[in-house]
C-alpha cells in the first residue's frame, strides 16, 4: 500500500465498548468503505488465569480453567484435568470416562447453539438469535440438573467425577436432544438455506487449508477445508471413551474451491458438529458400565503431584485446547501452567482474512471464526 | 422671542400628559395589533369549516391520534416480534405490556442527555425533533375516512391538494438528509458511517420506491392520495399490480431503514448508526420517528393498493383503513423479522436491479392496459 493513498484513510476502533465486541479491541483502517489494514489487539479482557493457577492445588485448579470460557465449560476445564491425571497416575473409572464423554459433547452442542445464536444476532436476525438460544436452555436445565450450576459446572475432577447420572438428568438430556433434533432442520434452513445469509456469507473470508494450518487455526475452522483433523479421532485421550464407538469426523468441502473454506462452509462445518456430537451421545447413552465414578484414592494422590511435566489437550468447540503443566517435587501447586487456547490463531488471523473487505463484512468473518477472549486473554 | 419662565412652567404638565399618551397610544396600538391578529384568527376558528379542520388536525386523524396509534403500534410490533422470537414480548406493565412504550418513554426523558465535546450543540439540539416533524407533516394528507381526513374530499373547504403523492415523497426524501446530518454533527466516526448509510439506503430505495406509486396513479387518473383511495371502489390495486405491491413494500421497508435493510442501525456493525450518540429525549426522538415512518408507509400502502377508506360498507371508512393498516403493518413486521441484515452494496443491487425493472415492468403494463383494455378504465377509476 503506497502511503498517498493511506492518507485519505480512517482509522476506527472496533472495542473494546462495541456492541458485539465484548472484551476486545480490533483497530481497523478504512479507505471508504473497504478495509485496508486490521490490527487485533489482545490483553483487554486479561484476567490472570495461569497466574491465578499457580496458587489453586490440582483439585481447584479446574475451576479457574472453567471461568476461561463458561459457554464450554466442560471442555475448558478438561486439559487440566487430563494435565493432573496423567503426572498423578490416577485411574479413572470406565464409567467416568464414558460419562466424561457425554458431557464432553452435550456441552459442545451447547456451545455451537451458543455461537448460532449470537452469529445470527451479528448477521441482523434477532429470530435466529433467540431461536437457539431457547432450544440451548434445555441444555442448560439438564446440566443444572447434574451439577447444580448451569454455567460453571465443576464436572470434572482428577480421577472421575463429581456427579453421577441420575434418572432425572438422562430425562432432561434426553429432552434436550429430542428438541435439538427436531429443530436443527429449521436452524439449517434459516442460517444455510437462507438466501440473505448466502449472499452475507459466501465468499467472505476465505482461507485454503495451508494458509489455516499455517496460521494455527484447529477445530471446526481447519475441518471446514476438508481435512479431517480431530484430536477426538487423532490422539484419543486414554481417559475419554472416543474410542469405544465408531464415529466419523465430520468435514466440510467446499464443492467449488476443494481445500478452501469462507464463511458459508463453517457454519455447515458446525452444523456437521452438532450432527457428530449428537450421535456420539446417542452411541454412548446405552454403553454406561456400572462402578465408581471416582478413583476412591483419587483425593490422595492428587493432593500431592511428583515433578515433571505434562500436556494436557482437549478438541474444544473452537479448536484444539492445550494446557501444559509443570510441577516441582511435592507440589501442591503447579510451578507453571501454560494454557494454549484455539481462539488467539482465530483471532489474529482477522489480521489476514479482513483487508479488502467491506467494513460490514468485518462481523461476519469474525463470527464465523467464533473467536472467544477468553482464550487469548489468558 | 422672549423666553417666558412661567409659561412654561404652566406647561409641565400638558407636556407630562402628552408624553404618557404618546406612550398610551404606543402600547394601546401594539395591544390592538395583537388583539386584531387574535381576533382574526378567533374569527377563523369560529367558521365551522375551520374549526371542524382544527378539530381533526389535532384530535382524529391528527395529533392525539397519531401520537396514540404510535404508541400502540410500538407494543404490538414488540409483541409480534416476540411472538415470532419464541418470546413473550413486554408483560409486565399495563395489560398485556400495553403501557410498556410509555414507561420506556418515561425512563428515555428522564436520562442524563449527553452531548460529545465535537458534536455541534445548536444542531444536534434541534434535529432530531425536526426528524419527528418531517415524518409526521405527510400524515396530513392519509385519507383516513372519506370525510374524516385532516384534508378533505374534492369539494370541501379543505381539499386534499392535487398532488399530494408527490408532496409525501418530498417530504419522505428528507428524512435520511436529517439522519445523515445528525450523523454529521454527531462527531463520531460510527455516526458518520451510519448517516451515509441512511444515504446510501435512501438512493437504492426511492426510485423504485416512487416508480412503484406511478402505477396505481396511473390506474385512478390522479395524483391525489385520496383521488387515488376513492377510485378503489370497485376493484383494489392489489389485485391488478400484486408485483408492484411487493416492490413497494419491499422499498419501504429499505427507506425506513428497520430489519433487513438495518445498515444505517446495524448494531453489531456501526454500534447504532447514525443514532449511537443520541440520548435521552432526543433518542426518543428519533425511536418515534422510525416508527412513524413505518406507521406512513404502511397507510401509504393500505392508502394507494388496498382501497383506502373502501371495503365493508356497513363499517365506517376509517375503521375499513384500520384494519387493512394492521394487517399491511403485520406484514411489515414478520417482512422485519425473517432475513438477515443486507450489506449496503446488497441493498442499492437488489433495488436497482430486481425492484427497479419490475416497476417499471408494471408501469409499462399498466400503459398497456389503459390503452389497449379501455372497458377497464371505468372499473379502474371508479368513475363507472
Amino acid at each position: 500500500m503506497k502511503p498517498d493513498i493511506l492518507e485519505e484513510a480512517s482509522e476506527i476502533w472496533f472495542g473494546p465498548q462495541h456492541v458485539s465486541a465484548h472484551g476486545w479491541a480490533t483497530k481497523l483502517t478504512l479507505i471508504g468503505d473497504y478495509i485496508v489494514e486490521c490490527d487485533p489487539n489482545a490483553g483487554y479482557f486479561h484476567r490472570s488465569a495461569e497466574k491465578c493457577l499457580e496458587f489453586r492445588d490440582f483439585r481447584q485448579g479446574s475451576l479457574i480453567m472453567e471461568r476461561i470460557c463458561m459457554i464450554e465449560a466442560f471442555l475448558s476445564e478438561y486439559p487440566y484435568i487430563a494435565a493432573v491425571e496423567r503426572l498423578s497416575g490416577v485411574e479413572v473409572p470406565e464409567r467416568a470416562k464414558v460419562m466424561r464423554t457425554i458431557m464432553l459433547e452435550a456441552n459442545r452442542i451447547h456451545s455451537l447453539q451458543f455461537w448460532m445464536g449470537q452469529f445470527g444476532g451479528e448477521l441482523g436476525l434477532f429470530t435466529m438469535l433467540l431461536w437457539p438460544w431457547v432450544d440451548r436452555e434445555y441444555f442448560l436445565d439438564a446440566f443444572e440438573e447434574l451439577t447444580g450450576s448451569r454455567h460453571t459446572v465443576s464436572y470434572n475432577t482428577p480421577g472421575g467425577t463429581r456427579y453421577d447420572f441420575t434418572p432425572e438428568f438422562l430425562a432432561k438430556l434426553d429432552k434436550a436432544i429430542v428438541r435439538l433434533e427436531e429443530r436443527i432442520p429449521v436452524f439449517d434452513e434459516m442460517l444455510s438455506g437462507s438466501p440473505t445469509f448466502k449472499l452475507r456469507t459466501k465468499g467472505i473470508g476465505h482461507y485454503t487449508a495451508q494458509q489455516g494450518l499455517k496460521w494455527g487455526l484447529s477445530g471446526p475452522n481447519i475441518k471446514a477445508c476438508g481435512i479431517p483433523m480431530d484430536l477426538r479421532k487423532d490422539d484419543p485421550d486414554p481417559n475419554l471413551a472416543y474410542d469405544m464407538i465408531d464415529w466419523e469426523v465430520p468435514v466440510t468441502e467446499n464443492p467449488e474451491h476443494p481445500g478452501e473454506c469462507d464463511a458459508f462452509d463453517r457454519t455447515r462445518q458446525r452444523f456437521a458438529e452438532i450432527a457428530t456430537s449428537v450421535d456420539i451421545i446417542r452411541k454412548l447413552l446405552p454403553l454406561v458400565p456400572e462402578g465408581n465414578i471416582v478413583d476412591p484414592k483419587a483425593r490422595a494422590k492428587a493432593n500431592r503431584l511428583p515433578e515433571g511435566e505434562a500436556y494436557g489437550r482437549v478438541e474444544g468447540t473452537r479448536g484444539v485446547t492445550t494446557l501444559w503443566l509443570k510441577t516441582t517435587e511435592k507440589a501442591q501447586t503447579p510451578y507453571r501452567a501454560k494454557i494454549r487456547g484455539p481462539c488467539f490463531a482465530s483471532y489474529y488471523s482477522l489480521k489476514h482474512l479482513v483487508p479488502g473487505l467491506r467494513f460490514a463484512d468485518f462481523v461476519v468473518v469474525f463470527g464465523s471464526l467464533d473467536p472467544y477472549p477468553g482464550w487469548w486473554d489468558r | 422671542m422672549q423666553f417666558d419662565f412661567f409659561q412654561w412652567l404652566a406647561g409641565i404638565p400638558d407636556w407630562i400628559y402628552g408624553v404618557l399618551l404618546w406612550f398610551w397610544h404606543l402600547i394601546e396600538g401594539v395591544f390592538l395589533w395583537i388583539w386584531g391578529v387574535f381576533d382574526y384568527l378567533w374569527t377563523l376558528v369560529a367558521d365551522p369549516d375551520n374549526f371542524m379542520f382544527l378539530m381533526r388536525a389535532l384530535f382524529f386523524p391528527g395529533l392525539v391520534f397519531l401520537l396514540l396509534g404510535l404508541i400502540f403500534i410500538v407494543w404490538f410490533t414488540r409483541k409480534v416480534w416476540g411472538r415470532i422470537q419464541d418470546r413473550r414480548g413486554p408483560m409486565h406493565i399495563g395489560k398485556y405490556g400495553g403501557l410498556q412504550l410509555i414507561v420506556d418513554a418515561i425512563k428515555l426523558v428522564a436520562k442524563e442527555t449527553i452531548i460529545p465535546d465535537k458534536a455541534k450543540r445548536w444542531m444536534y439540539r434541534i434535529l432530531p425533533s425536526l426528524l419527528l416533524l418531517i415524518v409526521l407533516v405527510p400524515f396530513m394528507f392519509i385519507p383516513w375516512d372519506p370525510y374524516w381526513n385532516i384534508v378533505g374530499a374534492p369539494g370541501s373547504a379543505f381539499p386534499d391538494l392535487s398532488v399530494s403523492l408527490v408532496l409525501i415523497f418530498a417530504f419522505l426524501t428528507a428524512v435520511p438528509v436529517f439522519a445523515l446530518l445528525i450523523g454529521w454533527v454527531s462527531g463520531s466516526k460510527y455516526t458518520l458511517i451510519g448517516g451515509f448509510r441512511a444515504a446510501n439506503n435512501q438512493f437504492a430505495s426511492e426510485i423504485p420506491m416512487i416508480i412503484s406509486s406511478v402505477g396505481p396513479a396511473m390506474l385512478a387518473g390522479s395524483l391525489s392520495l385520496y383521488g387515488i383511495a376513492s377510485a378503489q371502489s370497485s376493484v383494489w390495486y392489489i389485485v391488478l399490480l400484486p408485483i408492484n405491491f411487493v416492490t413497494f413494500l419491499v422499498a419501504s421497508i429499505a427507506s425506513v431503514g428497520t430489519f433487513p435493510f438495518d445498515a444505517p442501525v446495524a448494531d453489531s456493525e456501526v454500534i447504532f448508526g447514525w443514532r449511537t450518540e443520541l440520548s435521552g429525549i432526543y433518542f426518543t426522538m428519533t425511536y418515534f420517528a422510525e416508527f412513524a415512518e413505518q406507521m406512513l408507509y404502511s397507510a401509504l400502502m393500505v392508502a394507494l393498493f388496498f382501497g383506502g377508506f373502501n371495503g365493508l360498507p356497513f363499517l365506517p371508512g376509517y375503521v375499513n383503513f384500520l384494519i387493512k393498516f394492521l394487517v399491511v403493518f403485520f406484514i411489515f413486521i414478520v417482512v422485519t423479522s425473517s432475513w438477515f441484515r443486507l450489506r449496503q452494496d446488497q441493498i442499492v443491487r437488489l433495488c436497482w436491479k430486481y425492484l427497479l425493472p419490475l416497476s417499471i415492468l408494471n408501469v409499462m403494463l399498466v400503459m398497456l392496459g389503459l390503452a389497449y383494455f379501455d372497458w377497464l378504465i371505468p372499473l379502474v377509476t371508479g368513475v363507472g
